[in-house]
C-alpha cells in the first residue's frame, strides 16, 4: 500500500503531447478514478506511473519514493492492460500465477498459490476456467483473467484500465457493485482509468477529469457532479448530456436568444454573454413556486422504463427532460417545465460561475 | 432450376471446378518437368546422356559414381565431403545468425531510435546488392586472414546472406506481438531479460522456424562465395555438383543431374521436418486474433 504522487509529468510522442502538466495526489488506500474521452491521456498516465512509459519531465512518487529511473519491476504495482495483454501460450492458471512466481511479490508455496488463485477467482466467477488457454475465453472472460493477475498479488498500488468495458452490461453493472466490496481493493490504493461515467461516480472516492492530457478538475463524485468546473466536465457526466443554452444577461433578466428562457439574474452577473447548463433530470413538470419555468411542446416521448425521455420544443430550441414515466405528456401536448434556480448552471467563458441562484466560491 | 440431389460423398461438378482442376494439373506438368527431365538423366550412362529423351537403359552407376562408392574415379570431386561441408556450414551459419540475430530482430522490433530504419535498409542492402561486388575484396581478406578455404571462414561470409533474412523476418514477428505483453511480465516482476525469454521468445517460434529454414536454404544454395573463397577443403554441394560438367574435358551431365538431386535432398528432408511449424509460421500475423 503506498500514496501516488504525480508532479507537472509531460509526455510527448513526437510532436503529440500526450500529457501535459499533470499532477495528482493520490492517497494511500484510496479508490482513484481518471475519466475522460478516448485519447485524455488516461492509459498513458497508468503506464507513466508503472514505468512502462518514459516521461519527458515531472516527477512520479509511489510510497513517497522518487521513481525517476526506477525499472517498472522494482515498483511493485499492478496492472490490468485495456488489451488484457494474457500470455497467451499460458493457461488461466498459469497467467494468474506468473506474479506470484516471479520473486518479486514476495514467496509463495504452491499451497499458498493455489488458495490467492482460488479465492480470485471465485470472486470473479472464473474458477471453472483454469485449465484453459486464453484464445478459449470470450472477451469478458478475458478481462476477468487480466483483472484476476492483479487482485491475486499484494502491490502498492492497483493500476486499472478500463478493466470493465469488454463486459456487457449486466454483467458490469453487477462486477462494479463488487469491486469495490473486494478485500484487496478496499485496502490497496487503486488507480482506475474509465471513460464511463457512471463506474466513475459509483466507485470512486474522488475523480480526475482529463481532457486532451491536462487535469481539469479533481474532486469528490457529488462534487464533480453538482458543481462541474466548465462545460466540459458537465457534459462528460450525465447521459443525457446537460443542455447547454447560450444566453444574455441584460438589465437584471437573463435570456436567452429565443425568449424560451427567461429568469432574474443573480447578483453579480452583469456581463454579456453566458452559456447556461441544466441537466435533463434536473426539470419536472409543471409549475412551481421559485422556480425557473419553460413553456413548450412535447416533440418526443420516449419511454425508458421508469423514466420517460421528453424532448420539448421551446423557442428556436429542443430541451430534453428526463420525468417519471406516470405523469409523462402524450407528444405534441404543450407543457411547463421547471427547474429549481440553484440547479441552472451559468458558465462564463466557458468556467463555472455559479448558478442562477447565485455565485458560488470555487473552494466553498 | 431443380438441383440434382447428392448422395453422401458425392460432389457437385461445375465447370468453373473441372477448369481449375485442369489449370492446376498443367501448372504441376510445367513446374515437375525440369525435375523429371533431371531423374530421368541422372539414370542414363555416358554414351546416351545426349542422345536420347526417353529411350535408354536405366542405370544407378551414376549414383554411385557421384558417392565415390564406385572403384572408377571419374572425376577429382569428394562429393561426400562437399555434402559434409555444406551441412556443417549452412547449419553453423544459420546457428550463428540465430543466435545473434533474434536479440536484433528483438531489439530493432522494438525500439526505434535515430537512424533505425536506415541501419535495417541497411542491413538489406547486403541481400540485394550483388555478391560479385564483394568478393574481390572479401577474396583478399580471407588470405590475408588465413580463412581461405575453412569452413568457419564459409559461416562467416554466410553471415552476409543469412543474417539479414533472419533480422527481417523475424523482427516483423516481434512487431506483431504486442509491447504490452512483455509490459504484463515487467510488471508481474520479472526483468527484462527474462520477460524476453520467457514470454516474447516462445511466442515467435514458429518464425524462428521459419526463418531458420529459409535462411538454411539460402545458405545451401548459395555459389558464389563457396566457389571464390574455398578450394578442395570446404567445397560445397553446389560447387561439388559444377565440377562434374568438367573443366573442359567431358561434361558428365548424367553425374550432374545425380549429384543435383542428392543436393537436393538435405534441405527436402529438413523442411519436411519442420513444416508443422512452417506452415503456422509463413501464416503468423495473418489474421488478427
Amino acid at each position: 500500500m503506498a500514496s501516488l504522487t504525480l508532479d507537472n509529468v509531460t509526455k510527448s510522442y513526437g510532436r503529440t503531447r500526450a500529457l501535459s502538466d499533470v499532477s495528482l495526489a493520490v492517497d494511500d488506500g484510496e479508490f482513484f478514478v481518471i475519466l475522460g474521452p478516448s485519447g485524455a491521456g488516461k492509459t498513458t498516465t497508468l503506464k507513466s506511473v508503472a514505468g512502462l512509459e518514459p516521461i519527458d519531465a515531472g516527477t512520479v512518487h509511489i510510497g513517497g519514493t522518487d521513481m525517476a529511473g526506477v525499472e517498472p519491476y522494482r515498483r511493485n504495482v499492478a496492472m490490468a492492460f485495456e488489451s488484457y495483454a494474457l500470455y497467451p501460450q499460458r493457461t488461466v492458471y498459469d497467467n494468474l500465477a506468473s506474479p506470484l512466481r516471479s520473486g518479486r511479490t514476495g514467496t509463495y508455496s504452491k499451497a499458498q498459490q493455489d488458495r490467492r488463485i482460488t479465492e480470485v477467482t471465485d470472486t470473479l466467477g472464473i474458477g471453472h476456467l483454469l485449465q484453459r488457454f486464453p484464445r478459449e475465453l470470450s472477451n469478458g472472460q478475458r478481462q476477468r483473467v487480466a483483472l484476476g493477475r492483479v487482485l491475486v498479488r499484494p502491490a502498492g498500488a492497483y493500476l486499472l484500465d478500463e478493466p470493465l468495458s469488454h463486459l456487457d452490461a449486466k454483467l458490469r453493472a453487477a462486477m462494479r457493485a463488487e469491486l469495490k466490496q473486494l478485500g484487496a481493493m478496499s485496502s490497496t490504493t487503486t488507480l482506475y482509468v474509465t471513460h464511463d461515467y457512471q463506474e466513475a461516480l459509483a466507485l470512486g472516492d474522488r475523480i480526475a477529469v482529463l481532457r486532451a492530457g491536462r487535469v481539469v478538475q479533481v474532486g469528490t463524485p457529488e462534487r464533480i457532479w453538482a458543481r462541474p468546473v466548465d462545460t466540459f466536465v458537465a457534459r462528460v457526466l450525465g447521459q443525457p448530456e446537460m443542455l447547454l443554452l447560450p444566453a444574455t444577461v441584460d438589465s437584471g433578466r437573463i435570456r436567452t436568444a429565443d425568449g424560451a428562457f427567461d429568469a432574474a439574474a443573480p447578483d453579480g452577473l452583469d456581463r454579456g454573454d453566458v452559456v447556461l447548463g441544466i441537466r435533463p433530470r434536473a426539470l419536472t413538470l409543471g409549475e412551481r413556486e421559485t422556480a425557473v419555468t419553460v413553456r413548450g411542446t412535447v416533440r418526443l416521448a420516449e419511454r425508458l422504463g421508469r423514466v420517460i425521455e421528453l424532448t420539448v420544443h421551446s423557442g428556436d430550441t429542443d430541451l430534453v427532460a428526463v420525468v417519471a414515466s406516470a405523469d409523462a405528456p402524450a407528444e405534441g401536448s404543450d407543457v411547463t417545465l421547471s427547474v429549481r434556480p440553484d440547479e441552472v448552471h451559468v458558465f462564463v467563458d466557458d468556467l463555472r460561475w455559479g448558478s442562477v441562484a447565485g455565485k458560488e466560491d470555487r473552494d466553498a | 432450376m431443380a438441383r440434382r440431389v447428392l448422395k453422401p460423398g458425392q460432389k457437385r461438378v461445375s465447370a468453373g471446378g473441372v477448369a481449375a482442376d485442369t489449370v492446376t494439373v498443367l501448372w504441376f506438368v510445367f513446374a515437375l518437368f525440369p525435375i523429371v527431365w533431371m531423374f530421368l538423366l541422372s539414370l542414363k550412362n555416358d554414351a546416351q546422356q545426349t542422345s536420347t529423351y526417353f529411350g535408354f537403359t536405366p542405370t544407378w552407376t551414376n549414383y554411385l559414381t557421384v558417392l565415390g562408392t564406385k572403384g572408377e574415379q571419374l572425376t577429382s570431386v569428394d562429393f561426400k565431403s562437399a555434402v559434409l561441408t555444406s551441412v556443417l556450414a549452412c547449419a553453423g551459419a544459420t546457428a550463428v545468425s540465430l543466435v545473434v540475430g533474434i536479440p536484433a530482430a528483438y531489439a530493432a522490433g522494438r525500439w526505434k531510435f535515430r537512424g533505425s530504419e536506415s541501419l535495417m535498409f541497411n542491413m538489406l542492402s547486403f541481400r540485394f546488392a550483388p555478391e560479385l561486388m564483394v568478393i574481390v575484396p572479401l577474396f583478399v581478406i580471407y588470405h590475408y586472414l588465413h580463412l581461405f578455404d575453412t569452413s568457419v571462414g564459409l559461416i562467416r561470409v554466410l553471415q552476409l546472406v543469412t543474417m539479414p533474412l533472419v533480422v527481417w523476418i523475424l523482427r516483423s514477428y516481434f512487431q506483431d506481438l504486442s509491447p504490452e505483453l512483455e509490459q504484463a511480465a515487467l510488471l508481474d516482476g520479472y526483468t527484462r531479460v527474462r520477460a524476453f525469454f520467457t514470454v516474447a521468445l516462445p511466442l515467435v517460434r514458429p518464425g524462428i522456424a521459419a526463418a531458420a529454414l529459409l535462411a538454411f536454404i539460402f545458405a545451401w544454395n548459395n555459389y558464389i562465395f563457396p566457389l571464390i573463397l574455398t578450394d578442395s577443403n570446404a567445397t560445397t554441394v553446389t560447387v561439388a555438383v559444377t565440377k562434374f560438367l568438367g573443366g573442359g574435358g567431358q561434361a558428365y551431365y548424367n553425374l550432374t543431374a545425380a549429384a543435383a538431386l542428392l543436393g537436393v535432398l538435405p534441405p527436402l528432408v529438413l523442411a519436411l521436418c519442420i513444416q508443422r511449424y512452417l506452415v503456422r509460421g509463413l501464416s503468423f500475423g495473418a489474421v488478427k486474433s
